[in-house]
């Protein structure tokens, strides 16, 4: 199974990557231990600004690490910042 | 004369190359502001039901309102109204720029356009000897929207169309400065009248009913405003294109004419990434407007130039399937200066895209590939070979080519680029505004999927009411002439300071979604006053308006846009979204589209219309709209 893990434009610019394929994560919460994880020295980065993003799977917003929201094959996660209309 | 009006209605005709001072109508102003609700009801009025939009019977009414000229920020805006020839019914668009500055100096609310040249003439007002001059605009002709503003100079305020315009495409805008009112053709009025350019300027005062209460306020406000999230910081920092990786983080950017809703490389195209890689560190603004929220951008020949908005970002780019910003920046400045409204634009291209994937027509464009797209905005623009098909719109190309379904337009309005599948409330709005599909007539979409609290979409739950109060609203705001974005300015920093991470969040979420009599209820409150809006208006004008005067004003407005629909032979039927948007699951869970079906019934009876979307006479009634 692999879902597609895609930052937010900041996170992108600090973390070095957009997005990041992950093979067998089965719940949000999973995500982003899993992605605290591989960013090392920079957890602590990716925990701040993971806090100032919502988290929508598939566009749709799901609460952080909430362990019940599972995954499957191909899904979308995508941390998003709020911003205005225009 | 009420305060902030400078009293006067300017006649023009442009067949008789006459014109003539009016009094403005207290009773009019008192009951619809100014700007869109002045002009729709001089529009229900001066006209007879059936007339051709493209003809000489249609006025071009622009107006002002009562902020309009003063030092409020963004305020600098005009309304354009008249029939529109894209939806053959109520058009109307709203501008930033100057030319609103140059009209409300040279002591004019509203000016009404009316007749046809059998030549390009060009008008110019000169408030202070009360001059209106007919000159030959053979010149222009032809000329892109920049050069004409350019060779008219300095001196005056602008108003201007472009080849766009000219040639009557459907689509097409009147700019003013790098602004454009580009919704509903009503360039192509203007072009239908032979009318290139209205320029105006003056030394005329505002006057005020408490000018001293009114700086004091306004220095307030704009401190506020310097302070908030979305005026001071994101709208001031990445321009309206800051909101890309959010529509496309929520699934809800149109992607190749809203097959998809999601872009992997829109990234490149977000306000984020144009600060880092194309913005050359000028804002632009409408005048007066500390916000600042245009770019400019450099655009091989063309220098440093106006660059795009989200809309055009989304429309032009992600539904396109293309994802390079040079493109969009060059497209952009293309369409600004052959006045080409972007939305529309955008989706008329994402349209015969499609056509050409299913192979309905060969129009030479592909999803995802630039080739041709430059020479296609030029060819519509001039009505040339197809671009003369795709001149006419999404609505008429379906209705010859087929493709009904995936027709992205309500009433014939393109729609613009927030998918309503991600954000129901936001669906309701394109398929009931009178105008056509369209964000900036209410806007539910900022709490709905943008805003701080992204309340839930996609459940049913204050999905009806968000609509009516935000619709109101709006018809206030554009009637004022106030710009769109400052009701962004009405949820306190401390919203967008909770962390979306953490329960007050959440908690914050449910207990909005769960408001909708409460909302309704305090935004209807005849005795408080809560929004910005609400209390310059008060200062400037001297009567006293609260919240819900200015809900009330803005139902007033907007069901007479509904009479006038009503009299031009659209009805609830048009009430409607594009099937894709109801049939089509965007979502993995989805199992439909949008559920406008169940959300309709609930929306016609909080407006007070009845089951076929009628206002009932109970309801015009106590709106005092007179037919
Ligand atoms: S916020 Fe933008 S569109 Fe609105 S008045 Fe200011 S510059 Fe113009």
């Amino acid at each position: 199974m692999t879902i597609t893990v895609e930052l937010t434009y900041d996170m992108a610019k600090v973390l070095g990557t957009r997005s990041i394929p992950m093979e067998a994560p089965r719940t949000v919460a999973e995500v982003l231990r899993e992605a605290r994880g591989r960013f090392g020295d920079q957890g602590e980065a990716f925990d701040r600004m993971a806090g100032v993003a919502a988290i929508a799977v598939n566009g749709v917003l799901v609460a952080h690490r909430r362990e019940g929201v599972r995954l499957a094959d191909g899904d979308l996660i995508t941390f998003v910042k709020t911003a205005s209309g225009g | 004369m009420i305060k902030g009006f400078a009293g006067r209605v300017l006649e023009i005709d442009l067949e008789a190359r006459t014109f003539a001072f009016r009094p403005l109508d207290e009773d009019i102003a008192r009951l619809y502001l100014g700007g869109k609700g002045y002009g729709t009801r001089l529009l229900y009025d001066l006209t007879r039901p059936g007339i051709d939009p493209l003809g000489p019977e249609n006025p071009l009414i622009f107006a002002t309102g009562p902020l309009n000229g003063s030092l409020a920020p963004q305020s600098n805006r005009f309304a354009v109204v008249c029939k529109s020839p894209l939806t053959g019914g109520i058009g109307s668009s709203a501008c930033g720029g100057s030319f609103a500055f140059g009209l409300k100096k040279a002591g004019i609310d509203v000016v009404v356009v009316q007749g046809r040249s059998g030549v390009p003439v060009r008008v110019e007002i000169d408030g202070d000897t009360d001059a209106v001059r007919f000159l030959d605009a053979s010149d222009l002709w032809g000329l892109g929207t920049g050069a004409t503003q350019k060779a008219l100079g300095r001196g005056m305020h602008h108003a201007v169309i472009g080849p766009a315009g000219e040639n009557r495409v459907l689509y097409a805008g009147i700019v003013s400065d790098a602004r454009i009112a580009g919704r509903c053709g009503v360039g192509a009025v203007m072009g239908s009248k032979g009318l290139k350019a209205l320029s105006a300027q003056g030394t005329r005062k505002l006057e005020m009913a408490d000018e001293a209460g009114f700086k004091t306020y306004t220095q307030w406000v704009r401190q506020v405003f310097k302070g908030h999230p979305v005026l001071g910081e994101k709208l001031r920092r990445f321009g309206t294109m800051g909101i890309v990786n959010t529509t496309n983080g929520r699934n809800m950017i149109p992607t190749r004419n809203f097959q998809a809703g999601h872009h992997p490389g829109a990234m490149n195209l977000s306000g984020e990434y144009l600060e880092d890689h194309g913005l050359v560190g000028v804002r632009s603004s409408c005048l007066h407007c500390p916000v600042a929220c245009g770019r400019e951008v450099e655009v091989p020949g063309a220098g440093r130039v106006k660059g795009p908005e989200y809309e055009t970002a989304g429309m032009m780019g992600t539904n396109l399937g293309i994802t390079d910003l040079a493109e969009v920046n060059r497209w952009n400045w293309m369409a600004d200066e052959l006045g080409l409204d972007t939305i529309s634009l955008g989706v008329t291209l994402g349209f015969a895209m499609e056509l050409q994937q299913r192979g309905l027509l060969s129009t030479g464009l592909t999803f995802g590939s630039p080739e041709g797209v430059a020479e296609m905005i030029e060819a519509i623009a001039h009505r040339r070979g197809m671009g003369d098909e795709l001149a006419e719109g999404t609505r008429r190309l379906s209705l010859k080519y087929g493709g009904k379904e995936f027709a992205m337009h309500v009433k014939g309005l393109e729609l613009s680029a927030y998918d309503p599948r991600g954000s129901f409330a936001q669906g309701v709005e394109y398929a009931t505004t009178n105008r056509g599909g369209c964000h900036v007539q209410g806007a539910s979409m900022y709490f709905e999927s943008t805003g701080p609290l992204t309340i839930n979409p996609q459940n049913l739950k204050l999905k009806a009411e968000l609509p009516v109060v935000q619709q109101n609203l709006a018809c206030a705001v554009n009637s004022m002439v106030l710009c769109i974005f400052t009701t962004y300015g009405l949820i306190p920093r401390q919203v967008h300071a909770l962390k979306p991470s953490g329960w007050v969040h959440r908690l914050a979420r449910v207990l909005f979604e769960n408001s909708g009599p409460a909302y309704r209820w305090i935004m209807s409150g005849k005795l408080l006053q809560v929004t910005w809006m609400d209390k310059w208006l008060s200062r400037v004008t001297g009567m006293r308006i609260t919240s819900g005067h200015l809900q009330e004003i803005g139902a007033r407005i907007f069901n007479l846009e509904r009479m006038y629909n009503l009299r031009e032979g659209l009805t609830g039927a048009d009430d409607t979204l594009p099937d894709r948007i109801l049939h089509e699951p965007l979502y993995k869970h989805m199992t439909s589209g949008h559920p406008l079906d169940r959300l309709l019934p609930q929306y016609y009876r909080l407006r007070g219309w009845d089951e076929h979307g009628v206002p009932l006479p109970e309801t015009l009634r106590r709106l005092k709209v007179r037919l």
